[in-house]
């Protein structure tokens, strides 16, 4: 697991030192680097600059241009958001506890695992890694069926608020138990690297396993807290596949399941469908902008 | 002589202002003991504790300890992850189908018999392994490119390395989105691009026309992760110590000709590492072709993952559908367990 | 304030024994030092006592009370370690205080009275708010000092603590260290591979070897009366030369450098009937003379000269040896001795040691003038 960081000197860098002729060189460089730039960015350049412009617009103009004063309108944003705001608040409703839950479970876990015997960790660790790579297909069946006899509306029916909102609880509890491999990966690396003899040293001062967890461990793994938190929101904000299969009453649809019924009932109005996946990803992008460097981290912690 | 006597005595602490202060602040607190703070230590396990013997040091032992911070983590997991494959398993050797009940009576490898002449299952099983391969391979190959790249000691290196990974941060959903727009054969990007440069003949109804359908999916997937393989990638290159290639360097290897010799093979683990990550994106790329084409996108781009919902959850033929379900996971493993058990090999565990 | 017995502790490590059969009575208030050379054990014990390995066989006792079974947290212990171990989240107060917040139920202000107080016995009480990573190493190590010290344990016990400091802060950190153990008479146990911090700041040296206890005892009389030769050539610097020889008519003998050295009937009478022995001599008890005087005096060629100013070390040679068996001489500062020239030295039989070559123990220890006050226990 390497840093993602970027720090340490480039290998192109060391590389040239000892070379002189560079200046076409670097010319040619930066054109490939910015052309690049122009290929990762033209489907969301594309997409917005279409969601602005109307219906007549995007099929007058290039995807690439954008919009002229007579074709400019807000007007698909209003309508795409008019649909997705129910899927969005429900979103929101079930990633934020699925996406903590998944980081304190992967945290009590990787802690648990640093206290045992290096054998007994690897035989445990394996478990929980391989279920980092699993294909979320090998369980569909079964995740419908068991939900299906817990009945957890039936459960709850004493609750009414709850029980309407049982699809969403069943897919954070889903959520939760399938990012916990990836997250206790995360943390164990970390906690790989805490000192043994600080724990001990805890331990000397009289604080139990609990009291060592809370005070010590738990303090210094808040910037893996980010990282974990990061990584989870957005693996879980994107998921479609379980929402699919779990979420069955409209009222509790996620924004995917939204996004997903707006693609397809304005299957031509492509500016409507531009905005709305612009809103569905606005969480994911605000995040990635802003933790860029926590969210490579956790990619690359997963491998 | 008390501790706290000690240590004043020691730093000559004795002044009468200080005891009437200190007499204030822990009058209470020392004024019932007689051997110094010792009677003040808490004695959790109760006094005879150090001599209970054997049930206390299995209490009191790390392993013992540590059951509570990983066991509920684990069995939570444990039962959604293994516990659901064990069972999906299970379903796949019945016959259960419609809205009936599963009967787990009578158990045959019925589902998975019919698969060899199941042409759809056969369609599906092809296009899921040249996915795999080909999505892996570019996004690799595009990976070690824009590492390289990017790692020339570039002006805006962090931008540049954001906006490379942003696709990844987004989801299928949106992704599939904005390529069916981009793909759209009248006003799409790819189209008014190829017009625009002189390549008419090159235009076509990408995600339309069979025959183009699955590069152009594969395609865009590798738009959305080589950024990652490139992250890898960089991580790998920036973690080669100087002097492996100072050698290479005064033997007076040009640039190429030394990435090639000297850096690439020393990126083997990265590689790895990579490849098996995006292979298992690979077979997870249902969200992206279930919003582009719907549940059936038709032979020539039907992987394994979309037709295990379309059996399962659009038919109903659950048996079925936990069948190949049962493949996707079989081809899964064959590319994970290799790979953990190199990591284990190397101790990188 | 305790007693602290170990009673034939064994630790077992798979098939490997780290510690074998190890018994100490630590005396209440006693500084005790665990030495040895790395990996003969010390360490395992001191994470035995700690609670930090289980014991394998035997037994720990603190003040009576066998804790073999209590965890860490219960023993009314305080560890300093190596690497300081320090909270990074934590500033030092906070540190501090840690230990007496989770094995106290002291009140607040109580806890910092007494963080203060330790505090400034230390001289950190101006760093209390910053933290660790502020800090240079020798204020961490007087932070985990402090830690130690406030929760005012029955026990002492300290990891090397001294060997992440460079040279000049070690020397001043070991009289402190000594001075404070002193004033709060706390009984401790002490790891070091430091010889001189052995030497220095014990009470009573433990010498380990191979998880082995081979001695323990004030560090004079593990220096003047080893019982075995790993002790006499671990304990002194340089250390004590041995020479490989036989008895042969009351003489010791080695005939390949025609080396005659005879004994006397005291000297005799402790040997036995042991024929294979190896003769130990301290650098400091040889005497460089001008010519041979008694049957104690042998010819050598003075190979290479260290001026340290107060004295001379000598790297000295039999006539016709090679260069590999030279061995050492430390005399006067004030004694010119010029390299490569002949001189003779004595060996004077009051201070030769007498070891069996096969067992490696002690037969026979130079002798000692007056030997109670020169062994006399600082207890």
């Amino acid at each position: 697991m390497a840093t993602a960081d970027g720090t340490g000197r480039s290998v192109g860098d060391r590389i040239a030192e000892h070379r002189a002729e560079l200046d076409t060189q670097r010319v040619v460089l930066y054109a490939v680097l910015v052309g690049l730039v122009g290929f990762y960015l033209s489907p969301l350049w594309a997409g917005l600059t279409t969601a602005f412009k109307s219906q007549a617009g995007f099929i007058n103009t290039s995807p690439l241009e954008p919009p002229t004063p007579a074709w400019f309108t807000v007007e698909p944003w209003e309508l795409a958001f008019a649909t997705l705001q129910g899927g969005l608040v429900n979103s929101v409703m079930f990633v934020v506890p699925a996406t903590i839950l998944s980081a304190l479970f992967g945290s009590f876990a990787a802690y648990g695992l640093t206290k045992l015997s290096w054998r007994g960790q690897v035989g445990i660790l394996v478990i929980f890694l391989a279920g980092v790579f699993l294909p979320y297909q090998s369980v569909l069946v079964p995740l419908r069926q068991f939900w299906s006899i817990v009945d957890l509306a039936g459960l709850l029916a004493f609750a009414p608020v709850l029980a309407n909102r049982a699809d969403l609880l069943e897919l954070t509890i889903t959520h939760t138990a399938y990012g916990i491999p990836i997250c206790t990966i995360l943390f164990r690396s970390y906690y790989k690297t805490l000192g043994d003899e600080m724990i001990e040293a805890a331990k000397i001062d009289g604080a139990n396993a609990f009291g060592i967890y809370k005070r010590i461990v738990l303090p210094l793994s808040l910037p893996m807290f980010a990282v974990t938190l990061i990584y989870q929101f957005t693996q879980v904000w994107n998921d479609l596949l379980f929402a699919l299969v779990l979420v069955t009453s409209r009222s509790n649809y996620v924004v995917t399941q939204s996004l997903n019924e707006l693609q397809g009932s304005m299957a031509q109005e492509y500016n409507i469908q531009m905005a709305g996946a612009f809103i569905a990803a606005l969480p994911t992008i605000i995040i990635y902008i802003v933790f860029g460097r926590q969210f490579a981290k956790g990619i690359t912690g997963a491998s | 002589m008390g501790f706290i006597d000690r240590l004043r005595s020691r730093t000559g602490r004795r002044d009468r202002e200080d005891r009437s202060e200190r007499s204030r602040t822990d009058g209470q607190s020392e004024e019932p003991q007689t051997d110094g703070q010792r009677g003040e230590l808490r004695t959790d396990g109760g006094s005879d504790v150090r001599t209970r013997g054997g049930l206390s040091r299995l209490k009191h032992s790390d392993a013992v300890q540590a059951v509570p911070f990983w066991l509920p983590p684990a069995l939570l997991m444990g039962w959604f992850v293994y516990g659901a494959v064990g069972w999906n398993l299970l379903i796949s050797l019945t016959d259960w189908s419609g809205l009936s009940q599963p009967d787990y009576t009578n158990l045959t490898l019925e589902m998975y018999t019919q698969m060899p002449n199941d042409p759809s299952f056969v369609a599906a099983f092809r296009n899921t392994v040249v996915l795999l391969v080909a999505f892996t391979v570019v996004s690799l190959v595009i990976g070690l490119v824009l590492a390289i790249l990017v790692d020339q000691n570039i002006r805006f290196e962090n931008t540049l390395r954001t906006i490379y990974l942003l696709p990844m941060a987004l989801s299928f959903v949106v992704t599939a989105i904005f390529w069916s727009w981009m793909y759209n054969p009248s006003t799409g990007t790819i189209n008014v691009v190829l017009s625009t440069i002189g390549l008419d003949f090159l235009t076509m109804d990408w995600i339309g026309d069979p025959r183009t359908r699955l590069a152009a999916i594969i395609f865009a997937l590798t738009w959305q992760f080589s950024g990652y393989a490139m992250v890898v990638y960089l991580a790998g290159l920036r973690a080669i110590p100087d002097s492996h290639y100072e050698a290479a360097k005064v033997d007076g290897a040009g640039s190429l000709r030394m990435y090639w010799r000297v850096i690439v093979p020393q990126l083997s683990a990265s590689t790895t590492s990579a490849a098996v990550v995006l292979m298992v994106f690979a077979l997870k790329a249902f969200d992206f072709i279930f919003i582009m084409f719907g549940d059936n996108p038709g032979r020539s781009a039907d992987i394994l993952a979309v037709m295990m919902f379309r059996v399962a959850f659009s038919r109903t033929q659950w048996a079925y559908g936990a069948a190949v379900a049962t493949i996707l996971f079989l081809m899964a493993l064959s590319v994970v367990a290799p790979y953990l058990y190199l990591q284990y090999k190397r101790g990188d565990l | 304030m305790a007693e602290l017995t170990l009673g034939n502790v064994t630790k077992r490590f798979d098939d490997v024994v780290a510690v074998d059969d190890v018994s100490i009575e630590i005396d209440d208030g006693e500084f005790l030092v665990l030495v040895g050379p790395s990996g003969c054990g010390k360490s395992t014990t001191l994470r035995m006592i700690a609670g930090l390995e289980t014991i394998s066989d035997g037994r720990i006792a603190i003040d009576g009370d066998v804790v073999n079974d209590a965890p860490a947290q219960q023993r009314d212990i305080a560890m300093v370690f190596q690497s300081y171990a320090l909270y990074p989240h934590m500033t030092v107060r906070e540190n501090m205080r840690f230990g007496l917040e989770e094995s106290t139920t002291l009140e607040k202000a109580e806890m910092d009275s007494r963080v203060e107080d330790a505090a400034e016995t230390l001289e950190i009480d101006d760093l209390l708010e910053r933290k660790p990573g502020e800090l240079s190493g020798g204020q961490q190590q007087r932070v985990a000092l402090g830690r130690a010290i406030v929760r005012d344990p029955a026990v002492f016990l300290m990891d090397e603590p001294l060997s992440n400091l460079d040279a000049k802060l070690r020397s001043g950190m070991r009289t402190e260290l000594q001075r404070l153990q002193e004033e709060l008479g706390v009984t401790t146990v002490y790891v070091t591979h430091d010889q001189t911090e052995a030497m220095t700041m014990s009470d009573r040296i433990a010498i380990l070897d191979g998880g082995e206890l081979q001695q323990v005892a004030t560090p004079l009389e593990c220096y003047h009366r080893p019982t075995n030769r790993f002790v006499a050539g671990f304990i002194g610097e340089p250390s004590m030369n041995f020479f490989d020889v036989s008895l042969e008519d009351g003489r010791l003998v080695d005939s390949d450098i025609e080396f005659e050295y005879p004994l006397s009937s005291v000297v005799r009478d402790s040997v036995g009937e042991t024929t294979e022995l190896v003769l130990g001599i301290r650098p400091e008890d040889v005497e460089l003379l001008d010519a041979r005087e008694t049957a104690h005096d042998f010819p050598v060629v003075v190979d290479v000269v260290e001026p340290m100013g107060n004295e001379n070390n000598l790297l000295v040679r039999f006539p016709d040896t090679d260069t590999e068996s030279t061995f050492n001489v430390i005399v006067d500062g004030m004694c010119h001795v010029e390299a490569g020239k002949r001189y003779v030295i004595r060996i004077p039989e009051s201070a030769i040691h007498v070891f069996d070559r096969e067992t490696g123990a002690a037969l026979h220890n130079r002798e000692i003038e007056d030997e109670t006050e020169l062994l006399a226990s600082r207890v």
